[in-house]
């Protein structure tokens, strides 16, 4: 169906809809926006407090009845939290951490759930549900025994050992077959009597159709590369690898080992920035869908 | 063949046997450090790393004693990082020991040592604080003079031997204590006394909730310190670390001063930070709503203590005073320690001599006056050296304490005045849990319901705490 | 009939995430295993030349917890009140700001905020919303009841006392719910987001030209084919849920319940890191082989139930 066509379509329902339907249509619409709106500010509300609390100082941060806009604006905390920390390196090492993990990462995921949802081979579900199950033992369990095989690998204080552990995530895994299951496997046969590869046929086409979620894969992984804190202090926790989370915990305390938080919060603020536009052009890609021209569904 | 794996085992359970008898009999249990007898060398390269819980600026007085410290000894090359906080601290040193990467030097407190000793992973100091070489190179004794001995605050000092068994784990680097700050201002206007035992204190309260009937006398930050510390003061037994760590704390005497805590805090003579849900001293620097007049907190916390300078003059809304905390007998003045001590950890891939080069370090920082003094001004904690005191520049740091701007060089002085008084509670495998069911067991029993009776309650809520902790 | 060329291609394929997965996660849960079943276990205590027996003590001991029904109680109350809240929400969100036009963008970035939002600051707000401060003994005098008491107020009610001493279970739960579904809200939003795109627009096309009433559309053409995408949420949100534990920090801090009732509410995942504290890996470890047997019963079940309404 072209799209033309579509468009000539609703504009005759529009005309067909009696005064009775019109006012639904716009109570729906009020409804929506109303909700939206709503859960727009409740999801909002901790990136303001961030924001403030960045801005408020150390006293104001500790009282016992919250500010909702801070009293004294601390300007001075960004300043601190630029000059403190070495938020440059930091940056760069974080920026780089991410960038290959999820790069990696990405391409191991693909080719694992291309693998569980088009092939068909021997202990398939079985291996399936192992992976699955993998997912249900508390981490924490495992930082011990990693740490020693880091340790033996000859792998601490290197930027491998912040990466290599966490390359393989099931739970991405498991998304990204879901996904792919959802494209119809008549493409899949047509492309192989064609004589296409796998590989290209992964390119071509169930890479470009489950591009939405390969970009909340990729935000997710990113974001991990940000918040990650026990583990890169246990392997890496030197100047030339630190991660933006223990770099900005560890600078910020005050003398009796407390935290600082309001100039921490400055400096994640700080540091969010970039990736928050790097988002903001990849949310195109998420919202926007993909054409679905020659595709049945 | 049975027979002779029997006599197998027989042979070697006598050898295991004569073997540990052996390690009885000489002075020191076979765990302990033995310095070797060729010594400290000078000439050899040596690495060593230290982990702490400093900030940026305490990392800065840090350097600058490193430096100090490498004109004495070049080839000692020291590498240090921080972990972040206290709660993060010796969670990431049990996983390094399990590795093999601890570092040489930790800052600790005393349960985090008694973890790392199962592993028997920590360096007793008895031998290298008794050692009489001479390190090459230099005319200094490995080990302490008697000087230097004597010259450390002894109860800090004891710190090191609070494991069970008769060992020194630590070295004491800077203390911090529970002080009692008070609103002076408002204590001489009304003529009212700084309590100095418990009595005198639910007087002062009593006579202040007349003056003020919306507030609470007083603030009281760390519950789980309240219980430690009464329990000591009274001699009815908190924790031993004997056997393995024993739970003493469930007893008439405990159960009997908890329920007059009760009786008082229903009278609204106090509140803590759990009750009050935030940090008492914000009750404390408060001025025009609900306040408190007194506060026990850390005297490593004076800065949150100071009182609201918001005036239009830049003037403060009133003078801090700082005491130290009321006592329950006179002859046993007993006030909570804490703060960093430094231990000295091994594994299988520690040197002699690295031992030798993280003990002279571990020295340096503990016995150096100038380093002792600096860090005290920077941080707010306490030297752990008498003669700091007549370090000229700390003197003077320390006289600007009677003006109230100074609240932190207050504290210190307090903490030093105080300095015979100090203890720590037992370092066992548990005694982390101890601490925290001793808080949890005292708010139970200040603000449980009681449809049973008080006293079942507190029954009840002692016989929960031990289960806990027992389990 | 399954084709050797294709066996052999699946498994290189996955022999990258197989490897690592072998080195990184099976390694250790081999391990654990091991240090659930020698009595008494302790990492340290080993390191120390302790030697263990093999038994089933450390499961006897986990059993014999007296706090151990309550443990696993708040993990599936807190499993099955939360997972269906936040799906049916996130599901709903997802819907509608696909279905706007104005304002779309502006409120897409706004459901996006979270990603970069400090997780220490979103446990202070929830502090900061629920907690009051200076409630007095014995009367209804507060410094502050905080923002969510106050609009109850503001609508005639009475303040509830959610998580300070004195707090009803069922108070804390709540808390404890509405938090840990603010939490997981943003994941599933963007998730489901990312599945809607998946789906034909031509099924909604033709539903236009039919007239089909919205809701018809919701649950006829737009719930079926997202269900893919569902049952992921709905399987992974149980299996976080039963590993519940930080989400409770952040409320109660350490003590894990309100000021007079600590370990209230303690969850499995709790009593493991409890365990881990005191140098009982092997009590820590058989409490997960208990709780992960739990889990794969509650996954397959859910997989049976799902596997019927699930369309490819």
């Amino acid at each position: 169906m072209s799209k033309s066509t579509t468009t000539v379509m609703q504009a005759r329902d529009i005309q067909k809809m009696s005064v009775g339907q019109k006012i639904v249509r716009v109570l729906s619409k009020t409804g929506t926006y109303a909700f939206l709106l709503i859960m727009a500010l409740i999801v909002l509300f901790p990136f303001y407090w961030m924001i403030i609390s960045s801005l408020k100082t150390l006293a104001e941060y500790r009282q016992a009845i919250p500010t909702f806009w801070p009293r004294q604006i601390m300007w001075g905390n960004y300043a601190e939290a630029f000059t403190t920390a070495n938020l440059g390196d930091l940056f760069m090492n974080t920026l780089y951490v991410g960038l290959v993990s999820t790069v990696l990462s990405l391409v191991i995921t693909v080719l694992s759930a291309f693998a569980f949802a088009r092939l068909e081979f021997k202990g398939k579900e079985t291996l399936f549900g192992a992976l699955l199950a993998t997912m249900m033992i508390p981490g924490e369990l495992f930082t011990i025994t990693n740490y020693i095989t880091i340790n033996e690998l000859g792998w601490m204080h290197t930027f491998t050992a912040l990466i290599v552990p966490f390359l393989v995530s099931v739970f991405y895994i498991y998304l990204l077959r879901q996904n792919f299951m959802q494209i119809p496997n008549e493409l899949y046969l047509a492309a192989k009597v064609d004589g296409t590869s796998d590989i290209k046929y992964l390119w071509k086409v169930m890479i470009p159709l489950a591009l939405p979620t390969l970009i909340s894969v990729t935000i997710l992984k990113m974001m991990g590369a940000w918040n990650s804190y026990i583990w890169p202090k246990l392997v890496a926790n030197d100047d030339a690898h630190q991660m933006i989370t223990n770099g900005l915990r560890n600078a910020f305390t005050d003398t009796s080992g407390q935290a600082n938080y309001p100039v921490q919060m400055a400096a994640v603020a700080i540091v969010s920035a970039p990736l928050f536009l790097v988002f903001l052009c990849l949310r195109k890609y998420i919202m926007s869908g993909v054409s679905r021209s020659g595709i049945k569904g | 063949m049975r027979k002779k794996i029997l006599a197998l085992v027989m042979a070697f359970a006598m050898l295991l046997s004569m073997l540990s008898l052996a390690g009885c009999q000489s002075n020191n249990s076979k765990n302990a450090f033995v310095v070797p007898e060729e010594g400290f060398n000078p000439d050899e390269q040596v690495s060593i790393t230290f982990t702490h819980t400093m900030g940026a600026k305490l990392q800065g007085v840090l350097d600058t004693y490193i430096e100090e410290f490498n004109k004495i000894y070049p080839n000692i090359e020291i590498t240090h990082q921080s972990a972040g906080g206290w709660s993060d601290i010796n969670g990431q040193i049990n996983t390094e020991i399990a590795g093999g990467n601890q570092p040489n030097i930790a800052y600790c407190y005393p349960d985090h040592v008694a973890m790392y000793n199962i592993a028997k992973s920590v360096v007793t100091l008895d031998n290298l604080i008794a050692s009489e070489q001479v390190v090459p190179g230099t005319n200094e004794v490995l080990g302490l003079t008697a000087e230097q001995k004597d010259d450390f605050i002894k109860s800090y000092y004891d710190e090191g031997i609070v494991y069970g068994d008769d060992l020194m784990y630590t070295m004491p680097l800077n203390k911090s204590t529970e002080v009692l700050y008070y609103d002076k201002t408002f204590f001489e206007k009304n003529g009212l006394k700084v309590p100095t035992t418990w009595d005198e204190l639910w007087d002062t309260c009593d006579k202040i909730l007349k003056i003020d009937p919306n507030c609470y006398p007083l603030g009281y930050d760390a519950e789980d310190n309240w219980f430690i510390t009464l329990c000591e003061q009274m001699k009815t037994g908190f924790t031993s670390a004997e056997n393995g760590g024993e739970y003493l704390f469930n007893n008439d005497a405990n159960k009997a001063f908890v329920k007059e805590l009760r009786e008082y805090y229903q009278k609204g003579y106090f509140t803590t930070q759990e009750l009050y849900g935030s940090y008492t001293s914000n009750l404390f620097v408060e001025t025009t709503d609900t306040r408190c007049y007194m506060c026990v907190g850390s005297s490593g916390g004076a800065s949150y203590q100071m009182s609201n300078n918001d005036t239009t003059d830049g003037s403060f809304a009133f003078e801090v005073g700082v005491a130290p905390i009321p006592q329950y007998d006179a002859n046993n003045r007993k006030t909570i320690s804490q703060g960093p001590s430094l231990c000295i950890l091994k594994g299988s891939k520690t040197t002699d001599q690295q031992v030798l080069a993280s003990w002279l370090f571990v020295k340096f920082l503990c016995t150096n006056v100038d380093f002792q003094a600096e860090f005290s001004m920077a941080s707010g904690y306490m030297p752990v050296l008498k003669s700091v005191t007549e370090n000229e520049a700390y003197a003077a740091w320390l006289a600007k304490g009677n003006g109230y701007e100074y609240l932190v060089a207050k504290c210190v002085q307090v903490g030093i005045d105080g300095r015979d008084d100090y203890f720590v509670s037992p370092a066992f495998n548990g005694s982390s849990k101890a601490r925290e069911q001793a808080g949890a067991l005292l708010l139970k029993c200040l603000s449980g319901e009681t449809p049973n009776g008080v006293d079942a309650l507190i029954n009840e809520s002692f016989q929960e705490a031990i289960d806990e902790c027992e389990y | 009939m399954v084709d050797n060329k294709q066996q052999w291609k699946a498994w290189l394929y996955l022999a990258p995430a197989c490897i690592l997965l072998l080195v990184f996660t099976v390694w250790p849960i081999f391990n654990t295993l091991r240090m659930a079943f020698l009595n008494g276990y302790g990492n340290m205590a080993a390191i120390g030349g302790a030697t263990f027996e093999f038994g089933i003590e450390n499961f006897v001991k986990v059993i014999e917890y007296k706090e151990f029904l309550q443990c696993l109680q708040n993990t599936a109350i807190l499993c099955v009140a939360t997972v269906p809240i936040s799906t049916i929400l996130a599901l709903l969100i997802a819907v509608a700001l696909n279905s706007i036009k104005p304002l779309q963008k502006t409120l897409q970035t706004i459901f996006f905020l979270p990603y970069v939002t400090n997780s220490i600051a979103i446990g202070m707000v929830f502090a900061a919303m629920f907690n009051i401060v200076g409630l007095k003994q014995g009367s209804a005098m507060a410094d502050t009841w905080g923002i969510i008491n106050n609009v109850i107020q503001f609508f005639g009610g009475e303040p509830v006392n959610w998580l300070n001493a004195g707090s009803t279970y069922v108070s804390n739960m709540v808390v404890m719910v509405i938090y840990i579904v603010w939490n997981a809200l943003p994941f599933k939003i963007l998730i489901l987001l990312g599945g809607l795109q998946s789906i034909n627009k031509q099924y909604y096309d033709a539903a236009k030209v039919d007239g089909t009433p919205k809701a018809r559309v919701l649950t006829k053409i737009t719930i079926p084919l997202l269900s893919p995408m569902l049952a992921y949420v709905v399987i992974t949100g149980f299996i976080g849920g039963f590993k519940e534990y930080s989400s409770i920090i952040g409320i109660f801090g350490d003590k894990m319940g309100p000021a007079d009732d600590a370990g209230r509410l303690n969850t499995m995942v709790g009593f493991v890191y409890d365990a881990l504290e005191r140098d009982r890996q092997g009590r820590a470890s058989a409490a997960a082989l208990i709780l992960f047997a739990i889990i794969l019963a509650v996954t397959l079940f859910n997989n049976n139930v799902i596997k019927k309404h699930v369309h490819y």
